[in-house]
């Protein structure tokens, strides 16, 4: 079996007393889709801060490419991609100067690039709008902009902060069509998105990340109709009380296990 | 398993928990007979006069706000490599000390410069570049008081800074003209006030690192209290 | 020379940018005009032996300004679109990033400087000196800029990739960078007294910058990205642990 092209064993990050991550244990196995689901502020762009190298966790292990990655070097940053929230676009710059600028990046570190025309018509970008600056851009198109920037990386591990965001169904389709090549190519893929039926159509395994606390999953074995219904428990079974006031049963030794207020 | 409700056995005795409140006892009466040897004991200085007397505080605070800014960027810089908890208590704990030491050297440094100089202020390198250390300090506390989540790391690059401005300080009375006294001041002193000069700056030194060591460790207290809240939460929400 | 040349890459988009609209350098250059006139209104009825005193300090001065205007830009392109965080996801030599964006900064600093002097000597007549040595005004100016830049660079990089406040730009970057421009102050007042030590003091401030831009460099990336390693809690903290439930830090761990 190949070693899996990032794993996260025990990782933890809080500020002060915000814990945002608590000892999370993760696989990304090549020529898989995994797909990330959680409310709000669970602390999934935290998640993908930490395997894109932009972040140093406060414990725990991080392995890329089977390597123990201490720190993400460039070389490890070769490897893989990261498209974020944000599109993270030069908005002064076209299109094509902004894939360009990153293709030339990465030519002068010795590293192979997808032409950029071929990468964005593969996205359902129009031609005729690769010229323009991207700050005249809607939302989709800029977010296909960003998407096809590390797809212009082929890389090896491809990390998607919610990528459905702004597309319209035609660019949800085109995406999806995208990341089923990626995982033919042996890419592994891990997407959040709060669009849970994509993720069934799309992922091999759908995991919830809620409260930092990363623990359940549902995985596809062969059955879609089956996936759907342990994705959509995976999501309905999530805690939804508020969380538990931590000093409550130092106050109230009486009654601990009485929910105190939310924290 | 810790009930944390339950009362915790009494810990062993060190003598690092006690050193800072140890150093503030015996600060308080070499204080005492410091003030009563420099105002009683001590003769005035013949071209100075009474003004002089400022000195035996001034310079070992000097000194003071000078050393609290290099033991906050050393502490900066183990901060940074290691992801030291610790040694962010202590650069901050050591920015706060020697915003005090600094503050009292640029108050006393111009009541001196006034009886001596005619003026408050003379504008000269070294008094300028004590400020802007002092400056450097009180960015740094801004930083980390009202900075956003990650700027323990730019505070920390900023203390490392401010400490390498701590020789040019030095540097200064050798580059360009001053006023100050020579480095050679504390040298040219005639005996009788080193006999008063050693006990103030013990009494100061003493005082810093009990502040100093009383502020580390209500900053490694709070970093205690935040691990705490954190496993109480964890077994919370396990519940 | 990978660095290098990233930053080439790097500094020729900012450099394209800049020249699609001129924003940066027109705002900076005018917020230059405007002190400019502000000091003539302050201190143009003052004797010309006050001038003397006045240039290095009025010159000095606005490059502080002009600097702190000029880095909060270039580093506002980066925030708004949060391009900063998608270079250092990227496999670009992070200095690269810091290099491409000091050049830019100096670059619109020199340009400032341009319009600066020569309006100091228009302004004051005293400062006839700039024009009688221009290479070491020209030396001057880009040592004492760069210095600036050399600090400015890694504080407004560290403030633009977090929610930072523009604000804490300013508290940062004045007392940070006064010891570097006071030294440049001195020797402008040693340019124009004609001071036959200036030779001295202009390699005392490259020497100086040297040292700063070793320093950032140091410091970038453990500033933007945080060290390596896991983070160490004091040993108190580890004792506040209940037994039995030791932190699963991995990473000091046999692997399997």
């Amino acid at each position: 079996m190949s070693e899996p092209a990032a794993a996260l064993h025990g990782v933890a990050q809080r500020f002060g007393r915000k814990v945002v991550l608590r000892d999370v244990d993760l696989e990304l196995a090549p020529g898989t889709i995994v797909g990330l689901i959680g409310a709000n502020g669970a602390g999934k762009t935290t998640l993908f801060a930490i395997l894109a190298g932009l972040l140093q966790p406060d414990a725990g292990e991080r392995r890329l490419f089977g390597r123990a990655a201490d720190e993400v070097d460039a070389d490890a940053r070769a490897r893989l991609a990261y498209v974020a929230h944000q599109t993270q676009l030069y908005g002064g710059l076209s299109a094509r100067e902004n894939l360009a600028l990153f293709a030339d990046l990465r030519r002068a570190a010795g590293l192979t690039t997808r032409p950029a025309d071929e990468v964005l018509l593969q996205l359902g970008l129009p031609a005729e709008a690769l010229a323009r600056p991207v700050s005249t851009f809607s939302r989709g198109m800029a977010q296909r902009v960003a998407l096809a920037r590390a797809l212009a990386a082929s890389p090896e591990l491809l990390l998607l902060d919610e990528p459905f965001t702004a597309l319209d169904a035609g660019g949800r389709a085109q995406l999806a069509s995208v990341l089923e090549g990626e995982r033919r190519r042996g890419a592994a893929v891990l997407l959040s998105s709060h669009d849970l039926d994509a993720l069934v159509e799309l992922c091999d395994r759908i995991v919830l990340l809620e409260r930092g606390v990363l623990d359940r999953s549902a995985a596809h074995d062969g059955d879609r109709a089956a996936f759907r219904r342990r994705a959509a428990a995976l999501w309905q079974g999530r805690p939804q009380d508020p969380p538990r006031d931590p000093l409550h049963p130092l106050l109230h030794p009486q009654d601990p296990a009485a929910p105190g207020p939310a924290a | 398993m810790n009930d944390p409700t339950s009362i915790r056995p009494p810990r062993p005795f060190r003598l690092r928990a006690v050193l800072p409140d140890l150093c503030l006892l015996a600060a308080m009466p070499l204080l005492v007979y410091s003030v009563h040897r420099v105002f009683i004991d001590t003769p005035n200085e013949q071209t100075m006069g009474t003004a002089f007397k400022i000195f035996f505080f001034h310079v070992p605070m000097g000194w003071l706000c000078m050393l609290m800014a290099l033991v906050a960027g050393v502490a900066a810089g183990v901060q940074l490599r290691r992801r030291s908890r610790l040694a962010g208590c202590v650069a901050l704990a050591a920015a706060e000390v020697g915003f005090v030491t600094g503050l009292g050297v640029l108050l006393t440094g111009p009541i001196w410069g006034r009886a001596t100089w005619g003026t408050p202020w003379t504008g000269d390198a070294r008094q300028v570049t004590t400020a802007l250390l002092w400056l450097v300090i009180v960015a740094y506390l801004l930083l980390r008081h009202y900075g956003p989540r990650t700027s323990d790391r730019l505070a920390a690059a900023l203390a490392i800074f401010g400490a390498v401005n701590v020789p040019i300080i030095y540097y200064a009375v050798k580059l360009w003209k001053t006023l100050h006294p020579s480095t050679g001041v504390v040298g040219s002193l005639p005996p009788e006030m080193w006999a008063t000069f050693w006990p103030g700056l013990g009494a100061l030194i003493l005082c810093s690192l009990g502040l100093f060591g009383l502020r580390v460790r209500q900053l490694v207290i709070a970093e205690e209290l935040d691990a705490a809240w954190v496993q109480l939460d964890e077994r919370s929400q396990s519940t | 020379m990978r660095l290098l040349r990233q930053a080439a890459l790097l500094l020729r988009s900012e450099l394209r940018q800049e020249l699609r609209d001129f924003e940066l350098v027109l705002t900076a250059g005018f917020f230059t005009v405007v002190l400019l006139a502000m000091f003539y209104l302050s201190f143009a009825s003052l004797q010309q032996r006050a001038h003397l005193g006045a240039i290095p300090g009025l010159m000095w001065l606005t490059i502080a300004f002009v600097g702190v205007l000029t880095l909060t830009r270039v580093f506002d392109r980066e925030r708004e679109a949060d391009t900063l965080r998608a270079l250092l996801a990227a496999p670009v030599d992070r200095l690269a990033i810091y290099v491409a964006k000091a050049a830019m900064t100096l670059a619109v600093l020199m340009i400032c400087c341009a319009v600066l002097v020569p309006g100091l000597w228009l302004i004051f007549p005293a400062g006839a000196a700039f024009a009688a040595a221009p290479g070491s005004t020209a030396l001057l100016a880009l040592l004492g800029c760069a210095g600036y830049v050399a600090i400015g660079t890694l504080f407004a990089a560290g403030l633009a990739t977090g929610a930072g406040k523009n604000t804490l730009l300013f508290v940062i970057l004045y007392p940070l960078t006064t010891p570097v421009l006071m030294y440049a102050l001195v020797t402008t007042r040693a340019l124009l007294d004609g001071d036959p030590a200036l030779p001295s003091y202009l390699g005392q401030m490259a020497a100086l910058d040297v040292i700063l831009f070793a320093a950032a460099c140091l410091l970038f990336e453990t500033v933007l990205v945080g060290a390596a390693g896991p983070r160490r809690s004091s040993s108190s903290a580890r004792r506040a642990r209940p037994s039995g439930q030791v932190p699963r830090d991995m990473s000091r761990e046999p692997a399997p």
